[in-house]
């Protein structure tokens, strides 16, 4: 009998990814998303292995329009422009990723349990959540950055992650609020079910889309907000990466004056819209993956 | 202009969904016809296409819905099938009062009641705005309640059956005198039920009105309509006097569908369930009787041919085992 | 056997801090279901029969009052021995987690048992198999569905498949057929009064159909609820032929008559206008409504109670049978 078992979690398993599949395949955009997305999963993952550490620069060809050689020109310093939006890229969404992780798992987290256990603990982690809220993010950073440098993409993406989860947290504890009154939780509750199993078997795959929805959002969140303080100039060079390009294209560079720097400004720009594309034409189909009606029909 | 109940002549009427499998039909083949002055019941289970039924009565099936054939006549106004744009938006209100399903939650909670009509007054160019409420509040007491302090109040303020009185004077307001009620009594109380009934027969006899009312409970029909219409699977199966139909049902299902009544008296053992579920849009068998999967009378000849719709006296069945009975 | 005495409830309406408005819900309410046996409580929405309902499930806390089950007095909700009363909801669409299929939506509870009863884990599915057999449901054909994938009424049938694996000693049925097609409620009821017999469950119907009701079985007792109060109670029989409140009387004039097929009652009771419940009355709670009050009956208040030549108990001052429901025609 456990063989049918388990073969039976097994066959809930594979039509799951088959009705993934069939989801994805319903509309070409979502396609397009999913390569996109992947594309620079894998320029992240591997682009920077095609390239030495240092890249060449070449002092006799300095800020070069586009040409079949250098696809968006090169910089300042004669380096390759796409080269350099590659070699970037794993800064950019490492830090990104571990953003839209500590996001969601912590908004999720704390959402889930204040909603789920109201009460004395929900005041608490509510106040703290507005509290977190009212830190403006910008001026904080500025302080840490003079103490911190940065220079590890985990370390950015632990600081951007830490002080974004508060949005996360009400919105999962205003759904958690809404699906506790649901008749398939009372009725766990009902039945003597365990906590664990209401919020972890019950609860949460019904938020999944939502959860889902919120982390790629995150994503571009935090892609937006480094570059932007990279661009800003608040955290010092240590590294390339798109935010510190788009401000040496603009104040080095003078891609705004000078039309053989605009490669320089509009590839690190094109990398985040395709990006931001990507996952916007997939965070469409979510609702449709994790709701077995929509998937199945 | 004094306006007169109007009759109303479905023909042909079907009504197809455009779903994955293609475009199926959610009401099929329907006609009947609404005498001016009466109230007919249209008594179904859910997926029977009543609701299809009434919307296109407006002309107001919603995409991926459209009406595919047929026609709708109504007098003074003509083929509404044929309508578009603005006279068909002038149509609707001025002509045809509609009371939604769950009129209880179709009031925007936002405005008061007043402001809602005042808002609808205004959308059908009415220029006696004050005539417009006098009429409300004159509407609102006759179905017992303080016009005044109604018209005052947001959504939350009315309890179920005001807010249900509040949904069929905003239909008839317009001096519409063809009014269509959908799931009238749904989620109220067996008491406040009764009394919006009682309502219900008493305003369409003063007004003058041509009722429709859309129910799953056959209760509702017998208590206040002068006929009765039963539809399954997107077809009218029989048709007839209320009291002729409730007393000697013909069609199967509308038997079936009695019988599976509890009442307070006889013997508790002779209600029975139907056997089977009924279909949804995309189960309706496309060629055959829609009712045979359930049916106790079936024949080889119900899985292959649609019985046609045959009057029989007062009544039109659509059955082949009613048919070979008259002739036996 | 589940019982209760006195129950109380009331609830905090939400409103300005300072004017928080109190709403009764529950005045003090006995009740006694004995094992395998089948009760119903009957009123309209707001009256306190669902409240009620909630706390026998364990769904919800009582004020004062002791409830008890098989003679153990239960207070808290989060008393395993409430799980012995498992409640099936009015909406099976929302009944059921739509993420998870029917095997996992029974498997959960049936582990839970499994490992208190020391049951090795085969059972689980064989059990899982046989609570859906037991509902009149093909196990083979459901179990790895989505609650999507059914009808309301085999959403129905899974809800009371899922309380069935706790070995429940009472299913408490809260307007359980409503949402449910016309032409399959019958089936529902005719299942619960089934599980009734063969299983020796007993069943709580909440209902402001009386009709239903009378389905259950004719050993059972009816309890009209009005206002958080019980104000007549008694064998359904009893209380459909002659009912003596008016409140009661009401409530049976009100079920639509199927002209043709049945005649109305000679003397219909069409009680007056709701008003504002808000207001709290000295005298009889349905006073205001009542077409028969007498002065009596606006000072002081009616306790529930047998009287002389009434059989089934009553709060009324002035118990008169009268003839409300319809008589059937004897066809069909």
């Amino acid at each position: 009998m456990s063989i049918v078992l388990e073969s039976t979690s097994a066959t809930i398993r594979r039509n799951f990814w088959n009705g993934v599949w069939r989801v994805m395949k319903r509309k070409p955009s979502r396609m397009v998303g999913v390569v996109i997305i992947l594309g620079f999963a894998f320029m992240g993952v591997f682009g920077p292995m095609f390239f030495p550490a240092q890249l060449p620069d070449n002092p006799d060809a300095i800020t070069q329009p586009p040409s079949w050689e250098h696809w968006f020109g090169t910089d300042p310093q004669g380096r390759d422009v796409l080269a350099l939006v590659i070699t970037g890229s794993r800064y950019v969404l490492l830090s990104a990723a571990v953003t839209a992780l500590i996001t969601v798992v912590l908004g999720t987290a704390i959402g889930l349990y204040s909603g789920f256990k109201r009460g004395r603990w929900d005041t608490v982690l509510m106040r703290i959540t507005d509290m977190k809220l009212t830190i403006p993010g910008l001026p904080l950073l500025l302080v840490l950055a003079t103490v911190w440098k940065f220079g590890n993409p985990i370390q950015m993406g632990l600081v951007l992650g830490l002080l974004g989860w508060g949005g996360v947290a009400r919105a999962v504890r205003a759904q958690t609020l809404s699906l506790r009154e649901r008749g398939f939780i009372e009725a766990a509750r009902g039945l003597g079910l365990s906590t664990t199993h209401i919020i972890g078997k019950e609860l949460l795959p019904s938020m999944a889309p939502y959860i889902a929805m919120n982390m790629l959002i995150a994503v571009t969140g935090a892609v937006y907000a480094q570059v932007g303080l990279f661009f800003l100039g608040v955290l010092p060079y240590e590294s390339d990466n798109w935010g510190v390009m788009l401000n040496l294209a603009v104040f080095q560079a003078g891609a705004m004056i000078t039309p053989t720097a605009l490669g320089y400004l509009l590839a690190p720009l094109l990398a985040i819209l395709l990006l931001t594309l990507g996952i916007v034409l997939v965070v469409d189909a979510m609702d449709e993956i994790f709701n077995p009606r929509l998937r199945e029909e | 202009m004094a306006k007169q109940a109007p009759g109303v002549r479905i023909d042909g009427l079907t009504v197809v969904y455009k779903t994955p499998a293609g475009e199926l039909p959610a009401v099929r083949d329907v006609s009947m016809e609404l005498a001016a002055g009466t109230i007919t019941g249209i008594v179904g289970e859910s997926g029977s296409g009543k609701s299809t039924l009434a919307f296109s009565l407006l002309n107001a099936v919603q995409p991926p819905g459209r009406i595919s054939a047929g026609s709708v006549e109504i007098d003074d106004l003509g083929n509404v099938v044929s309508f578009q744009g603005e006279q068909l938006r002038k149509a609707r209100g001025a002509h045809i009062g509609y009371v939604f399903q769950a009129a209880q939650n179709s009031l925007n909670p936002l405005k008061t009641v007043g402001k809602q009509l005042l808002d609808l007054g205004r959308s059908h160019g009415v220029e006696d705005l004050r005539g417009l409420v006098r009429e409300a509040k004159e509407l609102l007491g006759r179905m017992g309640l303080d016009g005044a302090r109604v018209l005052d109040s947001h959504q939350h303020e009315l309890s179920g059956g005001m807010r249900q009185r509040v949904g069929i004077m905003l239909a008839l307001v317009l001096n519409a005198h063809l009014v269509v009620l959908d799931e009238p009594t749904t989620a109220l109380d067996m008491i406040t039920q009764a009394t919006i009934l009682r309502i219900i027969r008493e305003v369409h006899a003063e007004r003058g009105l041509t009722t429709m009312i859309i129910t799953h409970d056959i209760g509702v029909v017998a208590e206040v309509a002068d006929r009765l219409a039963v539809m399954y699977g997107g077809r009218i199966v029989e048709q007839g006097p209320t009291r002729e139909v409730l007393a000697d049902p013909q069609h199967p299902y509308t038997r079936g569908l009695i019988r599976a009544i509890p009442r307070l008296t006889g013997d508790i053992n002779q209600a029975q369930a139907l056997p089977g579920r009924p279909p949804t849009l995309t189960t309706v068998p496309k060629e055959g009787c829609v009712f045979r999967e359930r049916c106790s009378l079936r024949m080889d000849v119900c899985d292959t041919v649609d019985p046609e719709a045959i009057p029989h006296g007062d009544r039109i069945i659509a059955c082949h085992a009613v048919k070979v009975k008259e002739h036996a | 056997m589940i019982s209760g005495k006195g129950i109380t409830k009331t609830f905090k309406q939400r409103g300005s801090v300072l004017a928080g408005r109190t709403v009764q819900a529950l005045r003090g309410v006995d009740f006694q279901i004995p094992k395998g046996g089948a009760a119903s409580f009957i009123g309209e929405s707001g009256c306190g029969k669902t409240t009620l309902g909630r706390i026998i499930a364990g769904l919800e806390t009582y004020d004062t009052g002791e409830i008890t089950i098989d003679g153990v007095s239960v207070t808290s909700p989060k008393d395993r021995l409430f799980r012995k009363v498992q409640m099936i909801h009015q909406d099976p669409y929302s009944a059921l987690n739509p993420t998870r299929t029917i095997h996992q939506t029974l498997r959960a509870p049936l582990e839970l048992r499994a490992k208190q009863t020391r049951r090795p884990k085969s059972w689980i599915d064989e059990r899982a198999h046989e609570v859906l057999g037991l509902v009149g449901l093909d196990p083979a054909s459901v179990i790895g569905r989505y609650p999507h994938q059914l009808s309301g009424g085999m959403r129905q049938r899974v809800v009371i498949a899922r309380a069935l694996t706790v070995d429940p000693e009472m299913l408490v049925a809260d307007e359980a057929t409503s949402m449910i097609d016309v032409s399959l409620r019958l089936g529902i009821l005719a299942l619960l009064k089934d599980l009734r017999e063969r299983l020796g469950v007993s069943v709580l119907f909440i209902t402001h159909d009386v009709a239903t009701a009378r389905y259950i079985g004719d050993d059972g007792e009816l309890y009209v609820i009005y206002r958080g109060q019980v104000i007549e109670r008694g064998s359904v029989d009893t209380i459909i032929s002659d009912p003596v409140h008016p409140y009661t009387q009401s409530l049976l004039s009100a079920i639509p008559v199927l002209h043709g097929l049945e005649e109305p009652g000679p003397e219909p009771v069409v009680p007056t206008e709701a008003l504002d419940a808000g207001h709290e009355d000295a005298g009889c709670l349905f006073a205001r409504r009542c077409p028969f009050r007498t002065e009596e009956c606006e000072t002081g208040r009616p306790v529930l109670g047998l009287t002389e030549g009434v059989p089934q108990e009553h709060a009324c001052f002035h118990p008169k049978s009268r003839d409300v429901v319809a008589t059937h025609l004897g066809r069909v």
